[in-house]
């Protein structure tokens, strides 16, 4: 069984693998059950991980320690037309 | 002080502040070096143009290590020499070489102590071509040698990113058209704005210097997949800072990979170059860094759909699995069962043929043994009675095996016939040839009928099925199910003494449970 925490691409290639391996009838049915269900796990957390959809705008800055600090912005508005 | 007695070593940033020597007195008739040298002097400021564009060839050219620059300006008859200060050379952004073409644009002054006139130049720019345009020809060939551009050290960007560090100005157009074009493809990121002036002195160390610390505290700020570096559009000169090395250097060192967006389509940069991608503009940078989230999901729903197909699928191929499996041989033609019980009879019967005739034979030993015996008793009309009726117990043994083996066969042919009938291994290829007769003689239109008929087929076929399956415990085969969960016991494992059976037989099912469990001693 895969890792809990995938990267969302790490995710969409896991999928593919099991919707390949069901496919092509390599496996087992009980086998198949099982991968479809991991699938089915890995498709929820894929559509999770996408409806995050409250972005975020943080400002970057350099402290007197040379360390970095986000700090959280406005969105920046733009006083000329856009560039193309 | 007196200067020394000789000459110190030619040094043009100490001619400004040297004052004149009072000229010593001469001779009458004669003047000194020095009145000589102020007479060309005065003469050439009067005849000159304070300022002289001058156009010739470099060469000759050296920079010392004070950081002044020294030259002969020349062309096909004639040498000039030049001093350029370190203030002047610093302003220039191409690095002057031997046998370029430029303008130089200073004044004609004569180097008292040498007794020489030279040019200084203030500023030197390259004939033909712009100075920041040779500026960026000289770089670009620099780091191509060093292979800064090597497409081999470019990195893929991430194709889902969640956090994205921009590096640009806070304000203007640039800025707000990166963050909108990515909030609207893609909105479930992060951006992270580290601001920085992008024109302007200095601008092209604080890029530098704002690249690598997001390169180098990444994970201080919980990690940045991708780095768009840039501005919108302006002049040569706006958008100069992007074609600084310090700038190159920075992009080329990162570890994460980095976008370069820099003015507009027609505007290529040395950090677009040195970049992991190049974007036309800061819009099309947002398009290159996130993809579409609608197409995002339509590809997570595409993959749900593939699982589901998949599966659905690989369940109707076990589904025809099990139908051909049932329809093997042991399923399908219960004869070939009957066939090897026939044979056994046929044995049984001829072994019990073969026991009877020995057993006569031997009451005929035993009477030719006594045979002797008796006739010298001469009880002979006795024992011919007796020889008589052996024989007729023979004949009549005889006759009863022969009847019980063909009243065996007799059974065992009707009960083949009511087989045949039932057994739908005969009567579906005949039905189904019905069928297909049927269907070929129909017109497209009447396809429906067949399609009817096709499934009232596979009806027949269940109910052919249950016929047989019902036969079978007819002939007083049982099923027994474990009452909990209804799996079938085939063996014995799984049940144990108390378990509750559910059995069931033709015309029902009956619960009962299990008592005295014994395991067979079946293998060794």
């Amino acid at each position: 069984m895969a890792k809990k925490k995938l990267s969302f691409e790490e995710a969409l290639e896991t999928l593919e693998a099991l919707a390949e391996q069901i496919e092509e009838g390599s496996v087992g049915l009980e086998e198949s059950i099982t991968k479809y269900e991991e699938g089915m796990k890995l498709i929820a957390q894929c559509r999770q991980m996408l409806s995050q959809a409250e972005q975020k705008i943080q400002k970057l800055q350099e402290r007197a320690d040379g360390t970095l600090e986000a700090k959280p912005m406005k969105r920046p508005k733009s006083d000329e037309p856009a560039a193309r | 002080m007196d200067a020394p007695v000789t000459r110190p070593p030619f040094n043009p940033e100490l001619i400004p502040e040297r004052p004149a020597r009072a000229a010593p007195p001469a001779p009458n008739g004669t003047v000194t070096v020095s009145q000589v040298t102020a007479m060309v002097r005065r003469a050439l400021a009067d005849a000159l143009p304070a300022t002289l564009h001058v156009v010739g060839e470099l060469s000759n050219f050296k920079r010392h290590g004070s950081g002044h620059l020294y030259f002969t300006l020349k062309d096909d008859a004639s040498e000039l020499s030049c001093v350029m200060w370190r203030s002047d050379a610093a302003r220039m952004k191409f690095a002057p070489t031997d046998g370029l073409e430029v303008v130089a644009t200073g004044k004609v002054e004569v180097f008292e102590r040498a007794g020489r006139y030279q040019f200084y130049v203030r500023k030197l720019e390259p004939r033909g071509v712009g100075a920041l345009e040779l500026a960026f020809r000289q770089l670009r060939e620099k780091l191509e040698r060093e292979g800064l551009f090597d497409p081999a050290h470019k990195m893929p960007l991430p194709a889902f990113p969640r956090r994205i560090a921009l590096v640009t100005s806070p304000t203007g157009a640039a800025v707000a058209d990166m963050i909108n074009t990515i909030e609207r493809r893609f909105p479930c990121v992060t951006i992270l704005l580290y601001p920085v002036r992008v024109q302007g002195p200095g601008a092209a160390d604080e890029i530098a210097r704002a690249i690598r610390a997001v390169n180098a505290k990444v994970e201080s700020i919980g990690g940045v997949d991708v780095m768009i570096v840039g501005r919108g559009g302006g002049s040569l000169e706006d958008l100069w800072a992007f074609n600084e090395e310090i700038v190159a250097r920075a992009i080329y060192a990162a570890r994460i990979p980095i976008v370069s967006a820099v003015g507009h389509e027609v505007d290529v940069t040395i950090s677009d170059l040195v970049a992991d991608v190049r974007a036309a503009t800061p819009t099309a940078a947002g398009e290159l860094v996130v993809p579409v989230l609608d197409e995002v999901v339509a590809g997570v729903n595409a993959l749900a759909d593939r699982l589901s197909r998949g599966l659905a699928s690989r369940l109707n191929i076990d589904r025809t699995k099990l139908a051909a499996l049932s329809s093997r041989s042991a399923f399908r033609d219960p004869r070939a069962v009957v066939y090897r019980r026939d044979q056994l009879l046929d044995e049984l019967a001829v072994r019990l043929y073969r026991r009877a005739v020995e057993r006569s034979a031997h009451g005929r030993r035993r009477l030719d043994a006594v045979a002797p015996a008796v006739d010298r008793i001469a009880p002979h009309r006795f024992l011919l009675q007796r020889a008589t009726q052996l024989q007729s117990l023979d004949h009549r043994l005889q006759a009863l095996v022969t009847r019980l083996a063909n009243a065996a066969e007799r059974r065992l042919a009707a009960a083949m016939e009511r087989l045949e009938r039932v057994s739908p291994a005969r009567t579906l290829p005949l039905l189904a040839d019905r069928v297909e007769r049927a269907a070929r003689g129909l017109g497209a239109a009447q396809k429906h009928k067949a399609r009817l008929a096709t499934a009232r087929l596979a009806a027949a076929e269940g109910r052919l099925q249950a016929v047989s399956h019902r036969s079978v415990l007819a002939r007083g085969f049982s099923v027994t199910r474990l009452k909990k969960g209804r799996t079938v016991v085939r063996w014995l494992a799984g049940v144990e003494d108390g378990t509750r059976l559910v059995t069931q037989v033709a015309d029902g099912e009956f619960e009962s449970q299990v008592v005295n469990l014994t395991q067979l001693e079946l293998f060794d």
